[in-house]
């Protein structure tokens, strides 16, 4: 009698630690998946935000005629519609996602290394948001990780998606082009990051049902 | 040199065209422009444009696309399902995150004519409907009623799979006024609106806006009714508000009721005039005597030694012109009967002065009374005479005289002074006392005669007065009647001055009746050792020696104690 009364105290002990250590763990999935969801849409605004700042002064029409075809994530296979994306199963859609936030990471260093001289008006905003945009996006790749580690995912291999431009160009009409270029390809891919890490939240979570 | 000529004659005929057909007025259209696409829920899309000028002629549109990328073009698919001049793209014929380059063409029998391209990206252009089932609830609350707001999302939007994720915004107006007030609900689909106004009508409105899109348009507003919950708060200050004027009531009837005392509080009357030692009250008791004998002090009016100035005159004048003024003296205050004063001695500077002599103003009347040297007192007023007689019998002034007075016993007689018998004819006592009868006025009595000094001396001389007959005349007959049978003496004493205290008091000596000789009237006035004055008396008017001014000799050796009193 005593040692099963022991016994007992002993599990209830162990299953009270594991539940505190679980909680110290942290963030629960829905809150993770809120956190990524919410750090994705931001640096989609962010990203429109500075789309709008070059607009102001950028001639799009002119911009489009001379601007590459293809952006360099061109090559990912992604859904095209909501069908195609609905289908993808989660671990999917967030390696999706990882990718390219994962193939971004060069060319934002390089946007921000050129922000500085680039010969627009809006320089400074510009400046500073290409820098925010390049916190967030660091910021959203390591809570994607943790979202991994979270949801078990079997670690899948990345797409690779190289970026092979080191400069936006000399003359400053090639710069200020292939900036606006760049900065449309990001804004495009953070609108699908967002979509796909929005899909995944309603999808995987036990969300309240009017979030979802 | 024939193609030149061809192609100037094509030329020609190009402009003879242009020329005619402009003359006929039609032309190719005019460029048509896209005015907008929208996605309402991220996969489908629809998009919009407007027609140029049509050239006169009728015109076709055709929209056009390609994608990004690709060089395939493409027409529209669906002309009509989103109405005229717009393009209707399916499920199937929408890609999201690639690029359309859209055109519209207008051709006419003239010509056609190209839009714009548009660069559209379907995810950028996600405009929702309008939310679904707004209803509007009143739900009665404890301060007041609220407002619960409730709505549906958009029929077409997928927001269960999180494809598009919705945020919803909601307005409120009072119908009469003009502004909204909005209020941001999230992703939520209802909301509670409070403080609204007790019996008005208000429109609510709702729309919502996707994650990265556009909002959508306000929904038709819905209309409410807010009751009428102010009488629940009206019931409370009511009873406050009778209770108040309860209070008010009984505060005001108080004030009324007892409003002497407040009056009396807040104006203190002006104390009346007070007499010390005056009871009113007596005065509704009816009992007069107790309330003046507490106005009578005990030393009221103030006596002095001087009382004995106080003299009262008895003005006595003569029958026909002229005047006797005798001075009634007042100064027995405890001598009720006349007879039995014998104050003859006193005097005072005011009957002095009281003296006046009017017989020297009349001359020679009554020629005949005056040889006779009658002089017939008669009492000027009568009433005022015997007023004066009476009060010189009854003494109103009470304090006590300084004089002692010694009984000289039975001085029956009174006598008043004499202060002037001004007489302008020398009087013969001799001839009074025997013709004075036949002129005396009062043929009964004894014939008053009076002897009478020089009429310029105004010395006094003291008649005794007889009686007063019914006339109020009074009958005087000199003390010093030497042939009168009618002088009589007899039981009469005199008082003969002795000696003169210093506070003005005469000692007087009791004599007998025979006076002894005076030596000298007027040695001194203080003293007389012998009465020599009723010797004078006797003797007719003769003038006593020398007459000393401010003596006054008086018979029967009686000094007028007012000349020492000067």
């Amino acid at each position: 009698m005593v040692r099963r009364s022991q016994n007992h105290k002993l599990t209830l002990a162990v299953a009270v630690l594991m539940c505190v250590f679980v909680s110290i763990d942290g963030v629960s999935l829905n809150d993770l998946l809120e956190r990524v969801s919410q750090l994705s849409d931001k640096l989609h605004s962010l990203s429109t935000s500075l789309t709008n700042d070059l607009d102001s002064h950028f001639p799009p029409y002119g911009g489009r005629l001379m601007r590459p075809s293809m952006c360099h994530t061109a090559s990912l296979q992604i859904p095209n519609d909501k069908d195609q994306a609905l289908r993808l199963p989660e671990n999917e859609l967030l390696s999706l996602a990882r990718s390219l936030l994962l193939a971004w990471s060069d060319p934002l260093a390089m946007l921000s290394s050129e922000a500085n001289t680039l010969p627009h008006p809006e320089r400074n905003a510009i400046n500073s948001k290409t820098r925010q945009l390049q916190d967030q996006t660091n910021s959203l790749g390591a809570g994607l990780e943790r979202l991994v580690h979270k949801m078990g995912t079997s670690s899948e291999v990345l797409s690779s998606l190289p970026f092979n431009s080191n400069d936006l160009g000399h003359d400053k009409i090639s710069r200020l082009v292939n900036f606006h270029f760049l900065l449309s390809c990001f804004r495009r891919d953070s609108h699908k990051i967002d979509s796909f890490l929005k899909v995944l939240r309603c999808r995987t979570s036990k969300m309240q049902p009017d979030m979802c | 040199a024939t193609m030149w000529t061809d192609s100037v004659m094509l030329a020609g005929l190009t402009l003879t065209a242009i020329f005619v057909s402009h003359t006929a007025g039609v032309s190719a259209p005019g460029r048509p422009r896209l005015t907008g696409c929208r996605s309402p829920e991220k996969e489908t899309f629809t998009c919009w444009w407007e027609p140029g000028d049509d050239g006169g002629l009728p015109t076709t549109y055709a929209l056009y696309y390609h994608l990004e990328g690709s060089e395939t073009v493409y027409e529209c698919p669906d002309y009509r399902t989103a109405g005229k001049n717009s393009c209707f793209f399916s499920k199937n014929n929408t890609s999201l995150w690639v690029n359309y380059n859209i055109s519209v063409v207008a051709t006419n029998a003239m010509g056609s004519s190209v839009s714009e391209p548009v660069d559209v990206d379907v995810v950028y252009i996600v405009q929702p409907n309008t939310p679904e089932d707004v209803r509007v609830l009143v739900v009665d609350d404890d301060p007041g009623p609220y407002l619960h707001v409730s709505w549906e999302k958009p029929l077409a939007a997928d927001t269960q799979s999180g494809w598009i994720t919705l945020v919803y915004q909601l307005r409120v107006k009072e119908t009469s006024q003009d502004t909204w007030e909005e209020y941001n609900a999230g992703m939520q689909k209802g909301y509670n609106i409070f403080s609204l106004l007790s019996g008005r009508e208000y429109a609510v409105q709702v729309r919502c806006k996707p994650d990265h899109g556009f909002w959508s348009e306000w929904t038709s507003p819905a209309y409410v009714q807010i009751p009428d919950y102010m009488l629940r708060e009206h019931s409370m200050w009511i009873i406050v508000a009778v209770f108040a004027g309860f209070l008010l009531f009984v505060l005001t009837w108080t004030v009324n009721v007892k409003r002497s005392s407040v009056k009396h509080c807040l104006l203190p009357p002006v104390p009346g005039p007070k007499i010390r030692g005056f009871d009113p009250h007596l005065l509704k008791s009816g009992r007069s005597e107790e309330m003046f004998s507490a106005l009578v002090t005990q030393h009221f009016p103030p006596t002095s030694s001087y009382d004995d100035l106080l003299v009262e005159y008895l003005e006595v004048y003569d029958v026909e012109k002229q005047e006797l003024v005798l001075g009634v003296k007042n100064e027995d205050p405890l001598a009720p009967t006349r007879t039995s004063d014998n104050d003859s001695g006193r005097g005072s500077c005011d009957s002095r002065t009281l003296l006046t002599e009017r017989y020297a103003e009349d001359g020679d009347k009554g020629g005949a009374d005056r040889q006779l040297g009658q002089c017939v007192a008669e009492l000027a007023s009568p009433p005022l005479e015997e007023e004066k007689v009476e009060a010189w019998s009854t003494p109103f002034s009470p304090p006590p005289l300084h004089l002692q007075r010694q009984q000289v016993g039975g001085a029956r007689a009174a006598y008043h002074s004499v202060l002037e018998i001004p007489c302008d004819s020398p009087c013969a006592p001799g001839s009074y006392g025997h013709q004075g009868e036949s002129d005396i006025s009062k043929p009964g009595g004894r014939g008053a005669s009076t002897t009478l000094a020089e009429p310029q001396a105004q010395s006094a001389e003291y008649v005794e007065v007889q009686t007063v007959d019914h006339e109020n005349v009074l009958l005087l007959r000199p003390l010093a009647d030497p042939g009168g049978p009618d002088v009589d003496y007899a039981g009469e004493d005199y008082s003969k001055i002795r000696d003169v205290i210093p506070d003005n008091v005469l000692l007087l000596q009791r004599e007998p009746s025979a006076w002894p000789c005076a030596a000298d009237p007027g040695q001194d006035r203080g003293e007389r050792s012998c009465p020599t004055a009723l010797q004078e008396l006797m003797q007719p008017c003769k003038p006593p020696g020398p007459l000393q001014q401010g003596l006054r000799l008086v018979a029967n050796g009686y000094v007028d104690a007012s000349a020492m009193l000067c």
